[in-house]
């Protein structure tokens, strides 16, 4: 495979981030709705890492599933619907460059707005991140894995409608991880298998990452920057591993045309 | 494995227009798509301006410019915004303004591509298709969905891409569209070529028709008729040779002083030939082609 164009992959991501614009529902999901979480922030005793990672991590998850998940899986299904797609292969530009520029808008909105919580969080009290890196790599691989869950679950969406019920699944093995941090009197077997799920570990980084909390119990910050690392491989080796899995399925499936 | 296509040799000279003709469901598009690479064929060899469809895409997808049957647009874009999204995937693309003027479509140039009508998206896609200046056209179906003026303005585009030196390849289920337009024919049927040539090579060997409001008395043996039969009141017959078999017909009707009334009289003509083929009344020529060459 000849090396892509980045001038190709612009021209299409400023075209599709246009159309995005143009669509004030998919536009609200993208650029507004994953800032509501923050607004947990102000819940509870100001300044409480517990409440910053509750807010933190459900607005990773928002961002994971809206801007860039149900957003591109609706563009890419509703692109292939109306053979917008199977006209553009026909031109120069590659099929990863198609891909590419459908996932950047979402992706960037999702790196612009995990960058913005910082600040805001800092504005309500919370700490800085212990682990600025692990956070930065955290968001990045988020986007890049719920990217791919898209572009799988395209495979078997019939068209754009059809998108609201074949997202369901990633969309509850996102968001069951979360359990493991609420529900302290988990049995320890149920906590070990929802551990792994990709929202178990986006969780686990954010309360390790960005807040220094050791274990699921934890309530105090106690990791330093070079104590993060440690207990922050398990969950990066989960995330690895559901990233690796979702583009080998995207790629075995990739549909271009509807089906007939 | 549904097989559309089984039988296709094809030859595109350079430079040439060449008509790919068949009836519905013929195997035209099938046909196309392994050339444009974007289905795989499972026997047989391509080789399209030297190159193979889907090894070479890249460097072919520069010299091709391709129409689809059916393509779309996102609603949401300009008519010129979405040329300007066109112009930035190509290595050399001719002014999104040129274009414009050239498929008649300044005057729509702002308005959203959900707006058009049938007629003017096409334009829209055959300015894609035209923008990269291709020295391989490949169009089908170019006119379908087109009001009788637009489909002239379009036959003058694709003759003036052959006047520069483009070789295109075209489908269609008009035959005067082929007769008019193209250098060569190619006739598809149930997935095979069955006949190709200048559309005079392909009538040749057919024969010429008389009719005229069945008239009784007609004698049996007018010079070169081979066949006759009556249908709707009328009575045709095929001729090998139109001159003679007409002069006698004419000499008998003076001499019994019969009119004949509806007279028509035609060399085989393009239609001839294909609704024979379509109605599965002439069968493949030659032998099976086990697996199709395209070049």
């Amino acid at each position: 495979m000849s090396a892509l164009s980045l001038h190709r992959i612009l021209g299409l991501t400023r075209w599709n981030a246009v159309l995005l614009s143009r669509n004030r529902l998919a536009f609200a999901y993208a650029g507004v709705l994953p800032l509501l979480p923050l607004a947990l922030l102000l819940t509870g005793e100001r300044g409480t890492p517990t409440v910053g990672a509750g807010a933190i991590v459900t607005m990773l998850l928002v961002i994971s599933l809206f801007p860039v998940y149900y957003n591109v899986l609706a563009q890419f299904v509703s692109r292939r619907d109306e053979l917008v797609l199977k006209r553009m292969r026909t031109g120069e530009a590659r099929d990863a460059e198609l891909l590419l520029s459908i996932a950047l808008p979402g992706a960037v909105s999702a790196l612009v707005l995990s960058a913005l919580a910082v600040p805001i969080a800092a504005a309500a009290g919370q700490p800085l991140p212990v682990n600025p890196l692990l956070y930065a790599a955290l968001a990045c691989a988020a986007v890049v894995m719920f990217t791919a869950f898209a572009y799988w679950t395209a495979a078997w969406t019939r068209n754009a409608e059809a998108a609201q019920l074949t997202s369901m699944p990633i969309i509850l093995i996102a968001s069951l991880g979360q359990l493991t941090s609420s529900i302290p009197d988990m049995p320890d077997r149920v906590r070990d298998v929802l551990s792994l799920t990709p929202g178990a570990a986006i969780s686990d980084l954010v309360r390790v990452g960005w807040f220094g909390l050791d274990g699921t119990g934890a309530k105090e910050t106690t990791l330093s920057f070079t104590e993060s690392w440690g207990p922050a491989a398990g969950p990066l080796l989960v995330v690895a591993a559901w990233t690796a899995l979702a583009v080998v399925l995207a790629r075995r499936s990739m549909r271009w045309e509807p089906r007939t | 494995m549904y097989e559309a296509v089984r039988g296709v040799d094809l030859d595109v000279p350079t430079g040439s227009i060449t008509a790919l003709l068949g009836t519905n469901g013929a195997g035209k598009t099938s046909t196309l798509e392994v050339i444009e690479g974007l289905a795989p064929a499972s026997g047989g060899e391509v080789d399209v301006l030297g190159l193979h469809p889907v090894a070479d895409r890249a460097v072919l997808r520069r010299r091709t410019g391709v129409l689809l049957q059916r393509s779309g647009f996102s609603g949401d874009l300009t008519v010129r915004e979405t040329l300007r999204l066109w112009s930035a995937t190509l290595t050399a693309p001719r002014s999104v303004e040129d274009m414009l003027v050239l498929l008649g479509l300044e005057q729509r140039a702002d308005v959203r591509m959900l707006a058009l009508s049938g007629g003017e998206t096409r334009r829209v896609d055959l300015a894609c298709t035209l923008m990269g200046d291709p020295e391989l056209v490949i169009l089908d179906e170019p006119t379908t969905g087109l009001d009788p003026e637009s489909r002239r303005e379009v036959w003058r585009l694709v003759s003036a891409l052959r006047d520069r030196g483009a070789t295109v390849l075209l489908t269609t289920h008009y035959l005067e569209e082929a007769e008019t337009l193209a250098d060569r024919l190619e006739i598809m049927h149930a997935g095979a070529i069955v006949r190709s040539g200048t559309p005079t090579e392909i009538a040749a060997g057919y024969p010429s028709t008389i009719s005229f409001a069945t008239v009784d008395g007609v004698p049996e043996d007018l010079a070169g008729v081979r066949r006759s039969f009556r249908e709707n009141g009328r009575t045709t017959l095929e001729t090998d040779a139109l001159q003679r078999s007409l002069s006698d017909l004419l000499a008998w009707s003076a001499h019994v002083g019969r009119p004949l009334e509806g007279l028509d009289a035609r060399s085989p003509s393009l239609e001839t030939v294909f609704l024979s083929i379509a109605d599965g009344r002439e069968p493949a020529s030659g032998a099976t082609i086990e697996d199709g060459a395209l070049r």
